[in-house]
């Protein structure tokens, strides 16, 4: 037991003190951030985008030969139209770097929906502004004549829609219904991407750098994966704790911001549904989920002479677990088909497509059953297969160990 | 007076075969406490698989291997020192964490652990380098390290594949002293080399393997005057060269 516990601090530490470790960490919750951001920055009204992008666009002279540019718009933007027969003097200021840009939109603009633009360099950001600002007064001019900004905008960007569900005749919390155990399912390819890649990398590392038969001296190779797997968990359950205090922060925070930022598709917090039959089985599917492709991959790195064979070895097993989003309407929508049943109890499938299953509710109790008892069928299989792999492949470092050997009695 | 020591490892007719091939074939000797054993032999002879048996890595196909009198399991690591040929370190720890967590394995307290550490790397000149990552280290300097990791608890038993290998003069001294004064202190050492100087200097008894068959065995003058040479190296050269020369022993 202290030796168990020995491996499973050894472990967790040494993925938790990982410099990496932490800039995922923290990626994750910047990148989701920055992706609200920028839809939050995508809905303002044009008018204020063309402002901003115009601010440091001062030098951008705009000819408009096709007649659909609003010369309100314009000057809005504190822009000036030029005259057309101006174009090649323009051109060349632009060439001479006296002008920023030139933006020409031609008499032929509604025929070929094409505009020109000349830049005084080819600087990236810069090209990126300067295409906003114009095709941002393009669209705000078209828009312009239907009158009030709320018009404009309802034009531009579309409205929510707000979707009322009725089963039996009683109104359900509709997409509501789906977010708790729909989470198992995000949660899970957090825990994948990151956690079982870790087995993966702790077994081959091992061989790799040749510490393996120093640790085999002093530990059993049960207690050694047992270990392994139990710190792979306790990282997993850091994530998940980091990320749901983030979320608890995020969640304070939109409720600052009141009604100005909604979650879409009329996802509305306050109505979540807990179904405890739902949690049960996401939660179940997660975890032995979880641990079968933990077994599977340790097996892999067991069997593999080098992290880099391992890593190939492994991508059958990474494509196991997004193959399912190939078939997402199918087993979203048909879970009669024979597809949808085989990839719910094909164990490299299997977690997936019960977790989606289960988030939609389209799996009844007895399936819901059958799946995990066959998916905890093969978990125990996958351990007692890595088990033993490492226990006859971790000391092979020349070559991948053969499945004769595997599965002989030795 | 050699009689009276206690033997700390007894292996008796011992054999392995792994997928069917046949790696060590009825391999009997013991290893007495404060003695060095040098175990000899040329690459694929047996003594690495012979070692690993010896330690719960391979099961043997027959005989028996004894560490202290029992069959060696880990609950037993604090008796044993193992330094293998394949060795290596976790590269990406700290040089203190990764001997922290070998003596751990040992049974160590956190503490016992720590201040063996400290006392050890101050030895070998590496207390600066405690905090430092291993991939950090050269190449000698992990030696030390891995030496270090063998030794942790004062072992019964310390068993050292080719230890002096890549090491520099200092440092070869430094080790010898290192395993002179675990043998003062009783233990028994095995001691796996090629460099036959070495046996000449260290070992009190040897085993030469070849073909996983014991072709001499004991003490290093005994040998000596079985085989009517004054060098180790001679004797070996000469089983090799010979087509079989087995040696019944008890």
């Amino acid at each position: 037991m202290a030796k168990l516990k020995t491996v499973i601090k050894h472990e967790y530490m040494t993925i938790v003190k990982q410099p990496s470790f932490w800039i995922v960490m923290l990626a994750i919750p910047l990148l989701i951030a920055t992706v609200i951001g920028l839809s939050y920055i995508g809905n303002k009204s044009s008018e204020e985008r063309i402002k901003d992008l115009a601010k440091d666009l001062k030098n951008v002279a705009i000819i408009d030969r096709s007649g659909l540019i609003n010369q309100q718009v314009v000057q809005a933007a504190e822009l000036q139209l030029s005259s057309s027969s101006r174009e090649q003097t323009l051109r060349d200021e632009v060439r001479r770097e006296k002008k920023e840009a030139l933006i020409v939109y031609p008499d032929t603009l509604q025929s070929t929906q094409k505009y020109e633009i000349y830049l005084s360099s080819d600087d990236f950001t810069k090209m990126g502004s300067v295409t906003s600002l114009a095709d941002n007064l393009l669209k705000t001019s078209l828009f312009l004549p239907l009158g009030s900004p709320e018009i404009i905008a309802l034009a531009q960007n579309g409205a929510e829609s707000q979707v009322t569900t009725y089963r039996d005749g009683v109104e359900t919390a509709g997409l509501n219904e789906y977010i708790i155990p729909g989470l198992f399912v995000v949660l899970f390819y957090v825990i994948f991407v990151f956690s079982v890649g870790y087995m993966l990398t702790s077994v081959s590392e091992e061989k790799e750098n040749r510490s393996m038969e120093m640790v085999l001296t002093y530990v059993e190779p049960r207690n050694l994966i047992v270990g392994k797997l139990l710190a792979v968990i306790l990282v997993t359950l850091t994530q998940v704790l980091f990320f749901a205090v983030l979320a608890v922060i995020g969640y304070f925070i939109l409720q600052s911001f009141g009604n100005v930022v909604s979650l879409p598709a009329g996802i509305d917090l306050q109505k979540l549904v807990f179904d405890p039959i739902a949690i049960f089985f996401g939660a179940s599917f997660l975890a032995i989920g979880f641990l079968m492709f933990a077994g599977f991959m340790t097996a892999i790195a067991a069997i593999a002479p080098s992290t880099k064979e391992a890593n190939n070895f492994s991508t059958v097993f990474y494509l196991g677990a997004f193959i399912p989003f190939y078939f997402i309407m199918m087993i979203l929508t048909d879970p009669e088909n024979p597809i949808t049943k085989f990839i719910t109890f094909f164990p490299l499938t299997s977690p997936v497509v019960t977790l989606l299953r289960n988030a939609v509710g389209n799996m009844d109790l007895l399936e819901a059953l059958l799946a995990l008892i066959v998916m905890t069928v093969f978990m125990v299989i996958s351990i007692w297969v890595a088990v033993r792999a490492f226990s006859r492949g971790a000391l092979e470092y020349s070559s991948v160990l053969n499945l004769k050997s595997l599965f002989k009695r030795q | 007076m050699e009689l009276m020591k206690k033997s700390i490892v007894s292996v008796k007719d011992f054999s392995l075969a792994i997928n069917g091939k046949k790696i060590v074939n009825d391999l009997s000797f013991d290893v007495k406490a404060g003695e060095v054993f040098a175990l000899l032999g040329a690459n694929g002879s047996g003594k690495t698989s012979t070692i690993r048996s010896l330690l719960g890595i391979y099961q043997p196909t027959g005989g028996t291997l004894h560490v202290d009198g029992r069959t060696y399991t880990p609950e037993l690591a604090r008796l044993v020192g193992y330094l293998p040929e394949e060795r290596g370190l976790y590269t990406r720890s700290k040089v203190l964490d990764v001997m922290m967590y070998f003596g751990e394995l040992k049974g160590l307290s956190h503490d016992e652990a720590k201040k063996f550490c400290l006392e050890y790397l101050e030895r070998v000149g590496l207390s600066d380098k405690a905090g430092t990552k291993v991939k950090k280290l050269s190449g000698g300097q992990q030696q030390k390290v891995q030496l270090g990791v063998a030794i942790i608890g004062g072992p019964k038993l310390l068993i050292l594949d080719e230890p002096t290998k890549g090491l520099d003069p200092v440092n070869r001294k430094l080790l010898l002293d290192i395993v002179d004064e675990l043998q003062q202190q009783g233990a028994a050492v095995i001691y796996i080399t090629h460099l036959m100087e070495e046996v000449e200097r260290l070992a009190d008894r040897l085993l030469i393997l070849k073909n996983g068959k014991s072709h001499a065995y004991g003490s290093v003058a005994d040998v000596k005057k079985q085989f009517k040479s004054k060098s180790i190296e001679e004797i070996f050269v000469r089983i090799y060269d010979e087509k079989s020369h087995e040696v019944a022993h008890g």
